[in-house]
């Protein structure tokens, strides 16, 4: 990887540089070497004319199946999926069996990640021991080891004392407490509670079991003077809970998903679909308008794939008794990109932000990953913005076929990707 | 065989789905399968060489003796499964074990399911014809359709009828059978029950929604009161059964309110003292002994249906 790469005449999108605008760029021993009109011979060219040149993309939620789950995905396969979907950097969340919970299981996935070279795999390690909303996890050492953000991710449990006392542990080590936006309790069903949940037959997820756990822990974080972020935002109050925190100085950043952005509640109950089954479940129309304000008005800082790999025979169910979850490393740019860009909701700056630079910053990553500035890893994502990909079962690369865009068109392709030097080329 | 007619559907899966004409279609043929009913030979050939599948993942007497009648007085083959209920994925899938029962050579699948789209998921994965026999909360279509026929035998067409349903709606599968069914028939709908078991949204469906029975005492023309169960009350659904039967049970003191020829439904099994008082269930304006008669000719009329549309398509 020590070659030198040259991606002529693209034109650029760097927002974190405020770069829009045609240029190349030169990467030279997996690092960034140089942006803009650069006359120097490279071992590689590779023509970007027509494309666009994104920093590599920074996914802040990928559910990676391994360790537990690793007959479905392993760690370098979600890695591998990954960059077909532009994406060089992933957060794999800590909700695995077991838990990534210890130094040991850090060491592991960051070891798994450079075996494999394809993106690399940060882990964002557990807040408590087994999630279990008890005892703390040893922030400290995993900080040292790696660990990016801490989350329990979907608890059992409330846990509100262990939730304060993680917001306060892990802010001495400026790191985000990720906390997952459902109060459990609430949470229990299969569906977005309401009118097409009442009509399809199956119980319900409230949505005030997302604005009660937001606006609980912007109290924790306004308590603990900690960085918390808001997992999976999906509707219209809890982006405004996370709105009124932000305006109260509260430091709070926020994500959504981009299935949440391209499907409502009602797509379930036409065919009970168990594709559709994701957890937070899909929402309504008027949650999409209000998270795609909460977008534009720079409250929701980050687009995520939420990916997560369910096998056949856990999708292949009854909608009520199928396993929540659904890829996304392979659809988000593009899905994303459609109702934003397309959609006129973004400018291609901002919205390039919220996939590169913002999610970096959230995971402390910013210097090394989200841009294209000199001395950065050599990561870049170009990008065919006109292109047209059907999603079919042989064009995803993933192994589990569970993506809600099965069957749809999508405008928007990944042509290269460059993770750390290594060139991808689809 | 019977003309089908525009009937053109493989399964019944739903009211929700049909056009007013279908749910029409489906109370004209079962119109001429009663009267086989009161023959000394209760038997017609229409689905002679056939075989019928009961698969009732949750317990039903009635339903499933109904389904059976049917079948049987069509002169089908039958086979009963019934698999206990599990909410957890254990052993073999739903749609594997349609798969293995269809390579069996079955026609028709009756299938009672404790979770909604179940019947949905089977018949996107069968030839064989898939009908709807309850799905979770979600609907009990043949259920519907012999709660329509049993009204319009009393009340003629249903245009501007007024009909109320009493009781957790939000749990009901018969209730959403209804509500669609007669929408569809032009009937007014009201809803009638505890605010935490009747669904607010369900208003955007042209439905009335009252939490006060009283007051809506003498509009309706037809009570169909659904059961009431224990467990919704251990769920902290409503207080408890006494007080249930104070706001929603329908006793003799009630019906005297009502107005004279109201028809009373219940699509059973009656909690008798609970939702609806013995005098009543036994009274002169209870047609739910009809209701189960009905039940056996409706069911008739929808096998031969789907069973026909599939071979006009073949």
């Amino acid at each position: 990887m020590t070659e030198s790469i040259l991606i002529q005449g693209g034109h650029v999108v760097d927002p974190a540089n405020s770069l829009d605008q045609p240029a190349d760029v030169l990467l030279e021993g997996g690092k960034v070497a140089a942006v803009g009109k650069v006359k120097a011979d490279a071992d590689r060219v590779i023509n970007a004319r027509g494309l666009l040149v994104l920093p590599g993309l920074v996914d802040l939620r990928t559910h990676v199946g391994e360790p537990g789950r690793d007959s479905e995905e392993t760690i370098a396969h979600a890695a591998e999926v990954a960059v077909h979907g532009g994406f060089t950097t992933i957060a794999c969340m800590p909700d695995t069996d077991p838990a990534l919970d210890n130094v040991a299981a850090a060491l592991y996935v960051k070891r798994q990640s450079e075996r494999a070279g394809y993106a690399e795999v940060v882990p964002v390690c557990a807040l408590t021991r087994g999630r279990a909303g008890r005892e703390l996890s040893e922030i400290g050492q995993l900080v040292e080891a790696g660990a990016v953000a801490f989350s329990d991710e979907q608890r059992a449990e409330n846990s509100p004392a262990a939730i304060l006392r993680g917001m306060q542990y892990a802010s001495m080590f400026d790191r985000a407490v990720i906390e997952y936006a459902q109060d459990p309790e609430l949470a229990g069903g299969a569906m977005n509670a309401g009118k097409e949940c009442s009509l399809a037959g199956l119980p319900g997820i409230s949505p005030v079991a997302e604005e009660l756990a937001i606006s609980r822990a912007c109290m924790f974080a306004r308590e603990a003077g900690a960085h918390y972020h808001a997992a999976l935002l999906t509707t219209r109050n809890g982006m405004r809970a996370v709105k009124r925190a932000r305006k109260l100085k509260v430091r709070v950043t926020a994500e959504v998903a981009a299935h949440h952005l391209c499907f409502a509640d009602e797509v379930v109950r036409r065919r009970y679909d168990t594709n559709f089954k994701v957890f937070p479940p899909l929402r309504t129309h008027d949650d999409i308008k209000w998270l795609k304000r909460g977008l534009a008005e720079g409250f929701i800082d980050c687009i995520v794939s939420g990916h997560r790999a369910v096998p056949p025979q856990e999708k292949e169910l009854e909608f009520g008794n199928a396993t929540f979850g659904a890829v996304g490393l392979e659809t988000a740019l593009a899905a994303a990109w459609e109702q934003l860009v397309i959609g006129n909701v973004l400018s291609r700056a901002d919205f390039v932000a919220k996939l590169t630079i913002n999610p970096a910053r959230i995971l402390r990553l910013q210097g090394r990953k989200g841009a294209l500035a000199p001395g950065h890893d050599a990561d870049v994502c170009l990008f065919d913005p006109n292109a047209k990909i059907n999603v079919t079962p042989a064009s995803l690369h993933s192994r589990t076929k569970n993506s809600p865009f099965m069957g749809a068109t999508l405008t928007g392709r990944v042509v290269a990707t460059v993770a750390r030097g290594r060139v991808f080329e689809f | 065989m019977p003309e089908t007619g525009h009937w053109k559907r493989k399964d019944l899966l739903g009211l929700e789905e049909l056009s007013a004409d279908e749910v029409l279609h489906v109370l004209d043929t079962a119109r001429g399968f009663s009267e086989i009913s009161t023959r000394s030979i209760k038997k017609a050939p229409a689905l002679r060489g056939k075989v019928v599948l009961n698969l009732f993942f949750e317990p039903s007497t009635r339903t499933k003796a109904s389904f059976s009648l049917a079948a049987q007085r069509l002169s089908a083959d039958l086979v009963d499964i019934a698999k206990e209920a599990s909410s957890t994925v254990k052993g073999e899938s739903l749609v594997d074990t349609g798969r293995n029962l269809q390579a069996m050579g079955v026609d028709i699948v009756v299938i009672r399911h404790q979770q909604a789209g179940a019947p949905q998921l089977l018949a996107r994965s069968l030839e064989a014809s898939v009908i709807n026999a309850g799905d979770g909360t979600h609907e009990h279509p043949t259920q519907g359709l012999l709660d329509i026929f049993t009204m319009r035998e009393k009340l003629g067409d249903l245009r501007g009828k007024k009909i109320a349903l009493v009781g957790d709606i939000t749990h009901s599968r018969v209730a959403r059978s209804n509500i669609w069914g007669l929408r569809k028939l032009g009937a007014e709908v009201g809803l009638v029950g505890p605010r935490t078991l009747v669904p607010g949204s369900f208003a955007d469906l042209g439905v009335n929604i009252h939490y006060n029975l009283d007051e809506v005492i003498d509009h309706y023309d037809v009570f169909n009161i659904l059961r009431i169960q224990l467990e919704r009350q251990q769920k902290g659904l409503f207080p408890s059964v006494r007080e249930y039967h104070y706001l929603y049970g329908i006793d003799s003191t009630r019906l005297r309110r009502m107005k004279p020829g109201v028809l009373i439904m219940h699509p059973g099994p009656i909690n008798r003292g609970v939702e609806i008082s013995q005098e009543v269930a036994d009274g002169e304006n209870s047609v739910i002994l009809r209701q189960v008669s009905n039940g056996l000719a409706v069911r008739m009329a929808v096998m031969v249906l789907v069973q026909s549309a599939k071979e006009a398509h073949a």
